[in-house]
C-alpha cells in the first residue's frame, strides 16, 4: 500500500471565554460544531478520537476524559481513543499523532479534539493549578507557575539586545485584538487601541496586562482522514498535512539551550525540520498561526521561524509586515491575544483557522492561499511545535 | 479545620495541592538535596561512572544511565543576568513582589531563582545573590495509621548585602 496522504476536512470550536460550562459540555458544542462542518460525515464512521487536555485531571477531577467525551459527542472508536498531553501544544500534538495513525493504516476517520476548563469556582484555585504546568518540585515552588515572569525576562533581554521598543510589542496585541474582532467564537471580540494596549496595567513589567493571553475556558475539534475518503467527505479544496515537527530540548530549570532568553534554538531547530519534511521555506508560507501566549512571543517566532532576520522582529511587525497585505498575516483569527488560550484547545483552533484559509472561507481571509503554518510554545518554552499545511500534498 | 464544600477533608493533608515538593524520604529519592539544604549547602548529583554533573538531581544518570551517583556542592553564590518583578496575578502563597532573576552560578550554569527579602527597586543587573533556605509547611506521611509530620526545607536566592 502506498503511503496514505492524510487531510483535515473540517473543524469546529464552542465559544471561548470565560464559559457557563464544563469541559464535558463544551466539548459536545465543538464536536457539534465539527460535524457540522463535514455534514457527509456519519459519526459511527469515526474509528478514532484524541482529546487533548492538560488540565482535565486537576481542575475537572476527570482523567482518561477520552472514552468520557467520546460517549457524550456519540461516537464509537474502534481504532484509538485516548487523552494527549503537550500543555500549549496538546491539540497541535494530536493532529501530528492523527496524521501518523492514519498514514500508517491504523485509523481511518480521526476527529482530534481538545481545550480547557480553566476557570474554578474559586479564583485561587485557577491560578494556583498552574503550579502543575512547568516543573512542580523545581519550578512551581518557586513561584514560576504562571509564565509572565519567565516573558518579562525575555522581552527585557530582546529590548536591551536589540532595541525592541514597549510600542512593538503592542503593536501585536492591536493587529491580533484587530483580527479577532469579528470572530464570534473568540475571548475577545473588541478591537485595542495602541495607547491602550501602552496603559494597560502592569503584570511583570514591560510586560502589561494586555500583553497577555486571558486565562480561557473552551474546546475545539478538527476531522482527518486519507485523501481518497477526504474526496468522498467534502466537495472543499483538499488541505493536507505537509509537515511537522516538535523540539523537547530542555528543563528550563537550567540547560537553556539558546545564547540567551531572546534566542530559541529549539524554535529553529524545529522550524528546520518542519520546513524541510514539508518541502517549503519560510518564504513560501501564506498564512501563519504563531503561538502569541505574549507580544514579545510573537515577534521572536517572527524571527525564528524566519519570517524575517533575527532582531528585526519588532519593526516587522510594528510596520505591518505580519499584517494582511504585509509579508506573512499572521495570527488571523486574532490568535491567544484575542481568542484565548484553553491550552489542548490552541492547537486544534489554528488548525481549523488555517483549514478555513486554505479553503477559502476564513472570516478574514487572505486571498488565495495555498500554504498555511501553525505554531506552538508549550510549557514555560521547553517545548515547539509546527505543522505546515497545504492545498498540494 | 473545615474544607468548604468538601467536609470530608476536615483535618486531612491533600498533598495533590502542596505548593513544595513530597520532601520525604517515603515519597522521594533525592531527599538528600533537601537534607543539605538544612546545612546550606546547594548539592546534586554527579555520576561517578562519567562525570556527569546535571541539575537538577536524579537517580539515575541522564548521560550514561549509571545509577552510581554521589553527592556534590554547587555554587551557593551567583550573580543576576536578568530579573523581573511580579506586581499582579501571583499565585496563593505568594506575595507581590514575585521577584525572579536568571542566575548565573559559573561554569555555564544558568537557572531561574525565586529571590527573597528583596524590596520591589532594590535589585539590579549583574548584583550579587546567595542561597537563602527558610523553612516551609511540614508534610504530613501517614505510618500505620498515625500522621508523621515531616519537616521541610525550600530555598531561593537573596541579595548579598
Amino acid at each position: 500500500m502506498a503511503e496514505r496522504k492524510v487531510c483535515i476536512i473540517g473543524g469546529g470550536m464552542s465559544r471561548w471565554g470565560v464559559r457557563e460550562a464544563s469541559i464535558i459540555d463544551m466539548a459536545q458544542e465543538a464536536a457539534k460544531d465539527c460535524f457540522d462542518d463535514v455534514p457527509a460525515l456519519k459519526k459511527q464512521d469515526v474509528d478514532g478520537f484524541l482529546f487533548a487536555s492538560s488540565y482535565c485531571g486537576r481542575r475537572s477531577f476527570q482523567v482518561n476524559a477520552a472514552p468520557v467525551i467520546a460517549e457524550r459527542i456519540g461516537i464509537k472508536p474502534t481504532s484509538m481513543c485516548t487523552r494527549v498531553d503537550t500543555l500549549c501544544a496538546g491539540g497541535s500534538s494530536g493532529i501530528i499523532l492523527a496524521t501518523g495513525l492514519i498514514k500508517a493504516g491504523l485509523a481511518d476517520i480521526m476527529v482530534v479534539a481538545g481545550g480547557e476548563k480553566l476557570y474554578t469556582p474559586q479564583r485561587w484555585e485557577t491560578y494556583y493549578s498552574e503550579l502543575a504546568s512547568i516543573d512542580h518540585d523545581w519550578e512551581g515552588a518557586q513561584g514560576i507557575g504562571l509564565p509572565p515572569p519567565f516573558f518579562s525576562m525575555t522581552a527585557q533581554e530582546h529590548m536591551k539586545r536589540y532595541g525592541t521598543t514597549k510600542e512593538q510589542l503592542s503593536a501585536v496585541t492591536v493587529k491580533n485584538r484587530r483580527n479577532g474582532s469579528n470572530n464570534p467564537k473568540g475571548h475577545f471580540q473588541k478591537a485595542v487601541t495602541l495607547e491602550e494596549v501602552m496603559a494597560s496595567r502592569p503584570i511583570a513589567p514591560p510586560l502589561g496586562l494586555f500583553d497577555c493571553t486571558p486565562v480561557t475556558d473552551g474546546c475545539a475539534a478538527v476531522i482527518l482522514t486519507y485523501e481518497d475518503k477526504a474526496k468522498e467527505l467534502s466537495d472543499r479544496p483538499l488541505v493536507y498535512v505537509r509537515g511537522t515537527a516538535q523540539v523537547a530540548l530542555h528543563s528550563m530549570s537550567m540547560n537553556w539551550p539558546g545564547e540567551h532568553l531572546a534566542d530559541w534554538l529549539h524554535l529553529r531547530t524545529a522550524a528546520k525540520k518542519a520546513y524541510e519534511r514539508a518541502r517549503v521555506g519560510p518564504n513560501d508560507i501564506d498564512v501563519a498561526q504563531t503561538h502569541d501566549c505574549f507580544t514579545i512571543s510573537e515577534i521572536i517566532e517572527m524571527e525564528d521561524l524566519g519570517f524575517c532576520k533575527k532582531g528585526e522582529g519588532g519593526p516587522f511587525v510594528e510596520s505591518g509586515q505580519s499584517d494582511f497585505g504585509g509579508k506573512i498575516p499572521v495570527n488571523t483569527d486574532g490568535g491567544l491575544l484575542a481568542c484565548g488560550h484553553p491550552f489542548g484547545g490552541t492547537g486544534i483552533r489554528q488548525a481549523r483557522e488555517i483549514t478555513y484559509q486554505l479553503q477559502g472561507r476564513a472570516i478574514r481571509q487572505v486571498e488565495g492561499a495555498k500554504i498555511g503554518l501553525t505554531h506552538n510554545l508549550s510549557g514555560l518554552n521547553v517545548e515547539h511545535t509546527i505543522l505546515i499545511y497545504g492545498r498540494e500534498p | 479545620m473545615t474544607v468548604l464544600g468538601v467536609p470530608i477533608l476536615e483535618g486531612l493533608y491533600p498533598s495533590t495541592m502542596d505548593l513544595y515538593p513530597l520532601q520525604a524520604k517515603e515519597f522521594n529519592r533525592i531527599h538528600p538535596f533537601y537534607e543539605n539544604l538544612r546545612q546550606n549547602r546547594f548539592t546534586t548529583t554527579k555520576c561517578k561512572k562519567c562525570g556527569n554533573v546535571p541539575f537538577p538531581p536524579r537517580v539515575v544518570c541522564p548521560q550514561c544511565n549509571s545509577d552510581d551517583l554521589e553527592w556534590v556542592d554547587l555554587p551557593t553564590q551567583g550573580k543576576v543576568l536578568r530579573f523581573t518583578e511580579e506586581v499582579a496575578g501571583v499565585p496563593l502563597g505568594f506575595e507581590t513582589p514575585l521577584i525572579h532573576a536568571l542566575v548565573d552560578l559559573g561554569e555555564g550554569r544558568k537557572f531561574i531563582s525565586r529571590v527573597v527579602n528583596c524590596k520591589e527597586g532594590q535589585l539590579k543587573e549583574g548584583a550579587t545573590v546567595k542561597l537563602a533556605v527558610f523553612d516551609i509547611p511540614a508534610m504530613i506521611v501517614e505510618k500505620k495509621g498515625v500522621m508523621d509530620e515531616v519537616p521541610r526545607v525550600f530555598f531561593a536566592f537573596e541579595p548579598v548585602k
